[in-house]
């Protein structure tokens, strides 16, 4: 049998022969397809294995490759905590990529179907390399061959600008976010002379409480960019809906977690004896994303930024497992912080599970109707049943209704933090409050948008011509989100299992070492050690089942014997149409009412009448709602307007004349020679 | 390195290197320029041959020769055909006016020998003077370049700041090994040539060398 080592590598050179096949055969756009998505799948296959080895036969391996630079080397380590990230990757990867195979199919003749294939796999590569890469140079080549794949992915549909606009952004952002990770590196390197996350880690005594403390934030802002959180998250509400529907599903549901891998890595792994206040910072953070999060997903009317958005909350709510984790660590309760940490990593599974089906079930809509609008959808359920029936599994896993996996992270989530609410410290009780209020909104408004959603989109009577003509989407796309689906069921009702596989991942972080069993699985039940809760997902499957086969049981007995009439709907003496249904917007609106102080909407009412003379007979009425990105308006346009302004002094500075170069280079030689002196 | 050429004579050339470069400063005509240019690598070459004599190194001599022809052959060659061939007699316009330059130049001097490079001076304490000397006329050559708008005198400070660091580098001890020499003469060989044939084509494109009128090089 292979070893662990050996199937990664294989993964990675099936990756590498998906990549440059894809390009060989561009001119063929079927070869190419199937090329590049048949590698893929055989390379995220073999990544599976890899990281399955690691986690279940504690196949643990580490190698180097020379380099002719000496502070650079190729190392590659898979721990733990590298194969749980490298499982999860690969299965959604696995999953997307026979997607594609059916999905991509309606990009042929209109785009470039090698350079999707080229750019795909090197995707998949560069995530797999991401949380496999030993060494801080390294690791920044990978994260950037990560970052540069998915651009050009982000901006593949380049024919139209807003996907060009959306791509630049992510670009820049994304950058500014690598400028803050190379510094943190470089201090880092400062302290202990390395680069390897080996040495760094060894030498961790020698960085000092200060240093630790600028890494903390360089790191979080540097990570959190790529992670998403609020207010670094700017670019993904528009990056990930531009992508292809199974590419958005690898982005917001598997490479965004690479931010939170590095958050685990660094900050519970490299850096021990962390401060309090780091996860105070981080619960804060997770609760304004989790909130802000899904009431931006309430006001959007574009199903893939509605999920983008939804990202955004979920990395909230892992932060929030995360910052316990950190909290907890630092008030000496390790074993606490273990079950946090369960949470978080076992979230970060879970929503890239119940995210990848929902995008594919988005990309499955969208390429029969052509739109991303849901005002454009409806009645969906009777043309596209498979595709309903996935898309609300998925929507009841992220809406954390039991018996599915979303249920099982969060509560676990609720748990740790309701335990942090019992500590003695007074600032991290208020913010365990805090953070446990923000889950339980976020929890209740996330099902109402997820009604919002599954209502507008498959219920009711086609809003367009389009989707009253759409079909349901072929078999590769079928059995994806089936295959997905199934998983959300399993990892859902077998949560105890996961959490105990989880635990070990947790308990081999340098920390956390040694802090004893956290969650005990009895029956395939979960149980949190030391405190108050227990809860038996096979019951709750069990219990459900029950109740629905009595409710069942009881209505066939009630109605055995009443005939069934059908009869004209009662229509208010009009037919009924599309028009009399409830839209996306009006169903948000209440709601963004309610937050209107935050979301600070804007409502812009159209009338068209019969007769523009008399105005007494209205045609069609329509109302607009707008919200505001606070974090736009407040943080980004304050600090663009400044840039602006900076620029257009530091203008006056390069005047294009050479002897004013030469006087720059002549005042900083003199003050080099002056300060060199007096040193 | 072990010191060989004889202080007196190290200091002779660096006073000539520094007089040389205000020299430049001084004058107004182009022509004039180039031939304080000749004057001072004459002094850096005479400095380089007495060198080769006293290590008995046929290929320092080598080098002497070959840096001879590229500072006092062809790069004055280039420049007064460039002059010729562009009637460039009074191009020399500068920034400051003449007594404004003559104070930053005083300034420059008394930085120069200030406490500030003192410290400077214990690479090699013999030649403290001839060091302080040889960084006064580096920084005035460097202002030389500031200073004046013609592209042809800038050219020349580039070439002066070469000479004055040479004449530093032979009072410090800092000489280097003659294949490298070699290399930096090959590669000032090179430079003077791309810069004059970049310099006519501005010229034939703007009518002019003044740099300030060279700000927007679209044509």
């Amino acid at each position: 049998m292979l070893t662990s080592q050996t199937n990664f590598i294989i993964a990675l050179i099936f990756l590498a022969i998906g990549s440059i096949g894809s390009l060989a055969f561009r001119k063929k756009d079927s070869i190419s397809n199937i090329w590049g998505n048949t590698f893929a799948a055989a390379g995220s296959a073999f990544g599976l294995l890899a990281a399955a080895r690691t986690l279940f036969l504690n196949d643990i391996f580490s190698f180097s490759l020379p380099s002719t630079f000496p502070i650079l080397s190729f190392s590659f380590k898979m721990d733990y905590l590298s194969a749980f990230f490298v499982f999860v990757i690969s299965l959604i990867a696995l999953l997307t990529s026979v997607y594609g195979m059916g999905y991509v199919k309606h990009y042929y003749r209109k785009y470039d179907i090698g350079s999707l294939g080229f750019f795909y796999n090197a995707f998949i590569a560069g995530m797999l390399l991401v949380v496999t890469a030993n060494n801080a140079l390294f690791f920044l080549i990978v994260w950037e061959i990560m970052t540069l794949a998915s651009y050009f992915l982000v901006i593949f549909e380049r024919n139209e600008p807003k996907n060009i606009e959306a791509g630049s952004l992510y670009f820049i952002m994304t950058h500014i976010g690598t400028a803050f990770i190379i510094l943190a590196f470089l201090l880092l390197y400062k302290s202990t002379g390395s680069f390897d996350f080996e040495v760094i880690k060894n030498s961790a005594g020698l960085i000092s409480p200060l240093t630790k403390d600028i890494v903390f934030v360089l790191a979080f802002i540097g990570f959190g960019t790529k992670a998403g959180i609020i207010p670094f998250h700017i670019w993904l509400p528009s990056a990930h809906p531009a992508a292809p529907s199974h590419v958005s599903a690898l982005m917001s549901g598997v490479m965004i977690k690479t931010g939170i891998y590095m958050f685990i890595r660094i900050f519970l792994d490299i850096l021990p004896n962390t401060p309090l206040w780091w996860g105070i910072i981080m619960l804060l953070v997770g609760s304004i994303s989790s909130l802000l999060g899904v009431l931006y997903a309430l006001s959007a009317h574009d199903i893939k930024k509605l999920l983008a958005y939804h990202s955004i909350e979920n990395i909230g709510i892992i932060l929030l497992g995360l910052g316990s984790t950190l909290a907890f660590t630092a008030l000496g309760l390790n074993s606490l912080a273990i079950v946090a940490l369960i949470a978080a990593l076992f979230h970060t599974l879970n929503h890239a599970v119940f995210k990848a089906l929902l995008f594919m079930g988005a990309g499955s809509v969208i390429s029969k109707t052509h739109t991303r609008n849901i005002e454009e959808y409806g009645g969906l359920i009777k043309l596209m049943p498979y595709t309903a029936f996935f898309f609300l599994i998925g929507s009841m896993a992220i809406s954390a209704l039991p018996p599915f996996n979303g249920f099982a992270s969060e509560w676990l989530t609720f748990q740790s933090l309701f335990a942090g609410i019992q500590s003695s410290n007074m600032i991290a009780e208020w913010s365990f409050v805090i953070a446990a209020g923000s889950l339980a909104f976020t929890g209740g408004l996330a099902a109402a948008c997820f009604v919002k959603v599954f209502g507008v989109t498959f219920l009711a009577r086609s809003r367009s011509e389009e989707a009253s003509h759409a079909s349901e989407s072929s078999i590769s796309l079928k059995v994806s989100m089936a295959i997905l689906s199934i998983l959300t069921l399993v990892f859902g009702v077998l949560a105890g299992t996961v959490a105990t596989s989880l635990s070990k991942v947790s308990e081999s972080l340098n920390t956390l070492k040694g802090s004893g069993v956290a969650a005990t699985i009895q029956n395939l039940s979960m149980t949190t050690q030391n405190v108050f809760a227990s809860v038996s997902m096979p019951g709750i499957l069990l219990g459900l089942l029950i109740i629905i086969t009595v409710t069942v049981l009881i209505v066939n007995f009630i109605s055995r014997k009443q005939k069934e009439i059908t009869g004209i709907t009662w229509d208010c003496g009009t037919k009924p149409s599309p028009r009399a249904e409830i839209t996306a917007t009006g169903f948000s609106r209440s709601i963004v009412t309610i937050f209107r102080g935050i979301l600070q909407p804007t409502k812009q009412t159209d009338i068209e009448y019969h007769d523009a003379n008399s105005r007494y007979f209205p045609k069609t009425r329509t109302v607009n709602l707008e919200t505001t990105d606070i974090y736009k308006k407040y943080f980004y346009s304050p600090i663009h307007k400044l840039i602006i302004k900076v620029s257009q002094y530091v203008k006056k500075v390069q005047s294009g004349n050479v002897n004013a170069y030469v006087l720059y280079i002549f005042i900083v030689l003199i003050i080099l020679l002056i300060s060199g002196v007096i040193k | 390195m072990e010191q060989l050429i004889a202080p007196q004579f190290l200091f002779i050339a660096g006073i000539v290197v520094f007089l040389t470069v205000i020299a430049m400063h001084l004058i107004k005509k182009s022509i004039s320029v180039v031939y304080f240019y000749v004057i001072q690598s004459s002094m850096i070459s005479l400095l380089l041959l007495y060198s080769s004599f006293v290590r008995h190194s046929f290929f320092v001599l080598a080098v002497t020769m070959l840096i001879t022809a590229v500072k006092i052959i062809i790069a004055p060659g280039f420049f007064l055909r460039l002059i010729k061939k562009n009637e460039l007699k009074f191009s020399a316009s500068s920034y400051l006016n003449m007594p404004m330059t003559l104070i930053a130049i005083t300034i420059i001097t008394a930085i120069a020998r200030s406490r500030f490079f003192h410290p400077l001076t214990v690479i090699n304490p013999t030649n403290e003077s001839t060091l302080l000397i040889s960084i006064a006329a580096m920084l005035i050559s460097l202002f030389m370049i500031i200073n004046r708008k013609g592209a042809l005198s800038q050219m020349i400070g580039v070439l002066s700041l070469e000479n004055s660091i040479v004449s530093f580098a032979f009072t410090a001890g800092l000489e280097q090994k003659p294949g490298l020499e070699l290399g930096i003469t090959f590669d000032i060989f090179v430079w003077i040539i791309i810069a004059t044939v970049f310099v006519s084509m501005v010229y034939k494109k703007f009518k002019t060398l003044d740099v300030t009128e060279m700000s927007r090089l679209k044509g």
